[in-house]
């Protein structure tokens, strides 16, 4: 179609492409299926990028003769309707399936569509803020967690979440894959995130009150995650011998990379720079643990920004997990405080993000209070045998905080350098804190 | 949902890449409390090999089995050990296996059956019976007189009587393992369907054991015969015609060129075992000269596209010595078998860790230079860690212990009263569960395994290491062993000191002039290579692999 330069640049210059620090030496359309032939004619795309190392990566791309038929969202209606009618349509190598949950897919006609702005790794369209189609770029063989876990909690009528409406996905040569998800779209929800930062910056106590209610939601949401043990994909598991050591031993090979990498050219990083050794000395501290409770599978990207605030209750978003992981990565069943951790280092960084962005002043221990009332909203519902308990529920806390805080240092200095004094300044606290006994 | 379609990206090539992880189930971890690895068990201890980065296993047979030759005396090709649980048991641990981006191979013996095998008693009973002619019998023990004895130490014969049929039956092993008659078309039909099988069930592909045996022909040795390499290439068509991205791994432990044989023109195996590389690199690191590993990959033919190695340090068998000359096995047993214990047919029955004097530089150096060969390297369980050997416990058992898991009662391995193991667990001083096991090792970031973890996670990021072309330099030092790796635009330079003292060396890098060597664990950049000969020393016993990178500087 065009040459493979512009492909290239196309791809790597968009904002979902992952590895933007890597360099791309080649592209390719591995596999495409025509989804309606009539002008003007649209295409799904499997594009392969190699990497000079000779990996690669498969992504999506949705086009009109150009690249990216979804920079004009009124194209993929066709999706929507594809959806309803439960087509089957032929690529070269396999088959593009469009799934409708039953009857939750209106049959009127869509209006008005617009593409999502705030969206990272993925392309999301709303349409007539009746439906919210997500696109998936980066396409990983099996099925994607987000499908797998809005389908679990759908069925179970749990009713914080935005409900699965339909999917489609693709089966070939290459790979098995889904490339989308449809959903109902909350209307009028307010995003957690900018709450927060609004919260924050106007001292008002409403936002802080309303965390309770989050917690609620999240120990609700985990204990229907872990409720069906005749299901293999979701039964829960306990912890074994060595999961402890695993966990320890992936986190602290992540602080080690994350500090051999340290680019030089970075003044944010300067309070840790050096410290490698005493953030690993702490999770050896934070480690010694007795029981680790069970592991399920969990939402694994959890933190505000993943939430609505809509008609008094939260809705919870995004269950695909953390983008940089692999797929099996993500499927994997982990402790439940993992995303308990996620939410309390969303605090942390909604706090200093108001505090860096804004110029806010942060009320006087606005996190602990956040904590604190999130904490007490999730003992409540979590069913209690996922989780261990006393100090050693403190000190996975712990352990899964710093996993994130590392993760989300990786994720600034790739994506937003601007952004690095935020988990930089959560490390730093952690390493001055008190280890739970 | 045991298909590795749902979970796999299509990749026929998936093999060149794979770090293989060969494990005992009877070894590896006991999920019903019974003294004896399973299936179950092994289900439970994916994470931990997700975790390693494994991405193929490989299990030893699994078969209802006497036992009298660790599995490998099969009885019924289409059933499980009820030791190691049940059919659904395998079909639940490959799927989550192939959840977790794990792929399975399995060990299949295609050569003979165990003696207790319904297909040879009856054919002893029944000689005109409908099995009658599935095994290969004689009136006299004199045929065939040119092939070797293989189990030196058991076996007087290739030959052995049977007074109930009233006469002689062949066998290339022991005299419990009565060949099969691949003259019989029947044979080599069930044996698809034997094949057929295990890969409806979701299996990823087969190691193919003792293959070089499965004819007989007169004036011959009876190995590498043509009507073998025949049979395999209808195996081969059988697997490629009705599946996908499924492998045959070969173990034929002969010459290189021998060997190269079994790949075919890329239309028999995917993969076969070189066997002499492996006591060269003992032999280099004792010797403290690269000569023989040099050597021997100069005489290792080149193999057909889409066609790969299977490297390995140790396995669950002896450290064999077949393919070495006979000053060269001299050596060997000379210098890794000084107690007449440790030897064992044609071979030597210790593991790495034991073999190498538990030297930690010397377990690193051998893994690097393996994973830095052409080929996929092939781990044996309990390696990671550094599981010695018990030489007091007979054949092979002595390498076949349970995996050491933590320093509680029995290694972790099993809940099961001590004396109900299947075999005892190490507990010496220097390799028992309670100085090695997965637990404390996990828990330093020094260990072997944490080494380890981190070689293979290197290894996973450079398909070169898998794929690329093969260039050795030959530095005047003749202790360092070093070569260059090269696949689309990632190049690796790889040196390795095999020599107990500090070395200098000098490489002529010159093709590589203006470009920036990075070490690959620290990327740490070195010097800009020049004209002039490069300068590096290396600490004893230590390498360095570089990513050979374009100044952008200039």
């Amino acid at each position: 179609m065009t040459d493979e330069r512009a492909l290239i640049d196309f791809v790597t210059s968009q904002r979902w492409f992952g590895s933007k620090t890597r360099e791309v030496t080649h592209a390719s359309v591995v596999d495409s299926a025509v989804l309606r032939d009539s002008d003007p004619r649209l295409e799904v795309q499997l594009v392969e990028t190699r990497f000079d190392t000779g990996t690669h990566e498969t992504y999506q791309l949705v086009t009109n003769g150009g690249f990216d038929a979804l920079g004009d969202p009124r194209q993929v209606r066709e999706l929507v309707h594809l959806m309803r009618s439960g087509a089957k349509l032929p690529a070269a190598d396999g088959v593009v399936e469009f799934d409708a949950v039953h009857g939750d897919v209106q049959a009127g006609e869509l209006r008005e569509a617009r593409v999502v702005t705030a969206e990272q790794s993925n392309t999301s369209i709303v349409f007539d803020d009746e439906l919210i189609l997500k696109v998936f770029r980066r396409l990983e063989a099996g099925i994607n967690p987000e499908l797998e876990l809005l389908r679990f909690l759908t069925e179970r009528g749990f009713a914080n979440i935005a409900q699965l409406a339909g999917w489609y996905s693709y089966a070939g040569k290459q790979m098995t894959a889904t490339l989308g998800i449809l959903q109902r779209f909350v209307v009028g929800g307010e995003d957690g995130w900018a709450r927060a930062l609004d919260a924050v910056a106007s001292g008002d106590d409403a936002f802080v009150d309303s965390l309770r209610g989050l917690g609620e939601v999240t120990g609700r949401m985990h204990s229907i995650l872990g409720s069906d043990p005749s299901d293999p994909n979701f039964c829960p598991e306990a912890t074994s011998t060595e999961s402890l050591g695993l966990l320890t031993a992936t986190v602290d090979e992540e602080i080690e990379n994350i500090f051999k990498d340290l680019p030089e050219d970075v003044p944010e990083l300067e309070p840790i720079r050096g410290r490698g050794e005493e953030v690993r000395e702490r999770l050896r501290l934070l480690t010694n643990l007795g029981g680790a409770g069970r592991v399920i599978r969990h939402h694994g990207d959890f933190h505000l920004g993943q939430t609505l605030w809509s008609q008094d209750d939260w809705v919870i978003l995004d269950f695909e997990g953390e983008p940089a992981r692999s797929l099996p990565e993500r499927r994997r069943k982990r402790s439940p405080l993992r995303d308990v951790a996620g939410m309390l280092r969303s605090f942390a960084y909604a706090a200093s993000a108001a505090e860096l962005l804004r110029g806010a002043d942060v009320p006087p221990g606005w996190e602990t209070r956040a904590r604190d009332e999130f904490l007490a909203g999730y003992r409540a519902t979590v069913e209690q045998s996922l989780v261990p308990s006393g100090a050693a529920m403190d000190k996975l806390l712990k352990v899964f905080e710093l996993e994130k805080a590392v993760y989300e240092l990786r994720y600034e200095l790739n994506n937003r350098p601007d952004w690095v004094g935020i988990p930089v300044a959560g490390i730093v606290r952690m390493l001055e804190e008190e280890v739970p006994v | 949902m045991s298909n590795a379609d749902n979970w796999f990206e299509r990749d026929p090539l998936w093999f060149k890449t794979s770090v293989f992880y060969e494990i005992h189930m009877r070894a590896f971890f006991d999920g019903n409390d019974d003294g004896s690895g399973d299936f179950r068990g092994l289900t439970d201890k994916l994470d931990y090999l997700q975790w390693l980065g494994v991405d193929c296993i490989w299990l030893l047979p699994f078969y209802p089995s006497p036992l009298r030759d660790g599995g490998y005396d099969i009885a019924d090709f289409f059933g499980i050990n009820p030791d190691y649980g049940t059919v659904d048991d395998f079909k639940h641990f490959v799927d989550q296996a192939h959840q977790r981006g794990m792929r399975v191979i399995a060990d299949l013996v295609m050569n003979h059956t165990s003696a207790d095998h319904p297909w040879f008693q009856a054919s002893r009973t029944e000689p005109t019976g409908p099995y009658g002619d599935w095994y290969v019998w004689g009136e006299d023990d004199t045929r065939w007189s040119e092939a070797r004895i293989i189990f030196l130490d058991t076996e007087p014969s290739n030959w052995t009587w049977d007074p109930i049929r009233g006469q002689y039956y062949w066998h290339r092993f022991f005299s419990h393992q009565p060949d099969l008659n691949y003259d019989n078309p029947e044979v080599q039909e069930q044996m698809l369907n034997v094949l057929r099988f295990w890969l409806d069930l979701g299996l990823d592909g087969f190691r193919l054991d003792a293959v070089p045996y499965l004819y007989e022909r007169d004036g011959t040795n009876g190995e590498n015969l043509p009507e073998t390499h025949a049979f395999l290439r209808r195996v081969r068509a059988e697997v490629d015609a009705r599946y996908k991205d499924r492998i045959l791994l070969a173990e034929a432990n002969q010459w290189p060129a021998d060997v190269v044989a079994y790949l075919g023109d890329g239309d028999e195996c995917h993969m076969a075992f070189h066997f002499p590389v492996m006591p060269r690199m003992f032999m280099a690191m004792r010797r403290e000269d690269a000569l023989p590993l040099v050597e021997i990959l100069e005489q290792t033919p080149p193999i057909p596209d889409g066609t790969q190695w299977g490297l390995f340090l140790r396995n669950h068998d002896e450290l064999t010595l077949e393919m070495v000359t006979d000053e060269e096995r001299d050596y060997m047993y000379e210098e890794y078998a000084k107690d007449p214990r440790m030897k064992l047919n044609l071979g030597i029955r210790r593991r790495l860790a034991s073999l190498l004097d538990n030297g930690r530089d010397e377990i690193q150096l051998m893994h690097a230079i393996l994973f830095s060969l052409p080929g996929s390297p092939v781990l044996y369980y309990g390696d990671e860690i550094g599981m010695g050997d018990n030489i007091f416990l007979g054949d092979r058992d002595g390498v076949r212990t349970p995996m050491q898991w933590t320093g509680d009662r029995n290694g972790g391995f099993s809940r099961a009263d001590f004396q109900q193991l299947y075999l005892p667990p190490l507990m010496d001083p220097v390799y028992g569960f309670q100085a090695v096991n997965v637990e404390a090792q996990l828990r330093q970031p020094n260990s072997l395994l944490r080494w380890l973890h981190r070689l293979i996670a290197l290894r996973k990021d450079h398909p070169v290491f898998g794929l690329g072309t093969y260039e050795a330099l030959r530095p005047e030092n003749p202790r360092i062993f070093a070569h260059v790796r090269n696949y689309e635009d990632d190049t690796v330079l790889c040196v390795h000191n095999l020599a107990r003292s500090a070395q200098a060396v000098e490489l002529d890098l010159s093709r590589w002039e203006g470009f920036i060597p990075e070490e690959m664990f620290g990327r740490t950049r070195f010097p800009r290579i020049g004209e002039l000969p490069y300068l590096l020393t290396l600490a004893p016993r230590g390498f360095f692999w570089f990513q050979l990178r374009k100044d952008e500087g200039e």
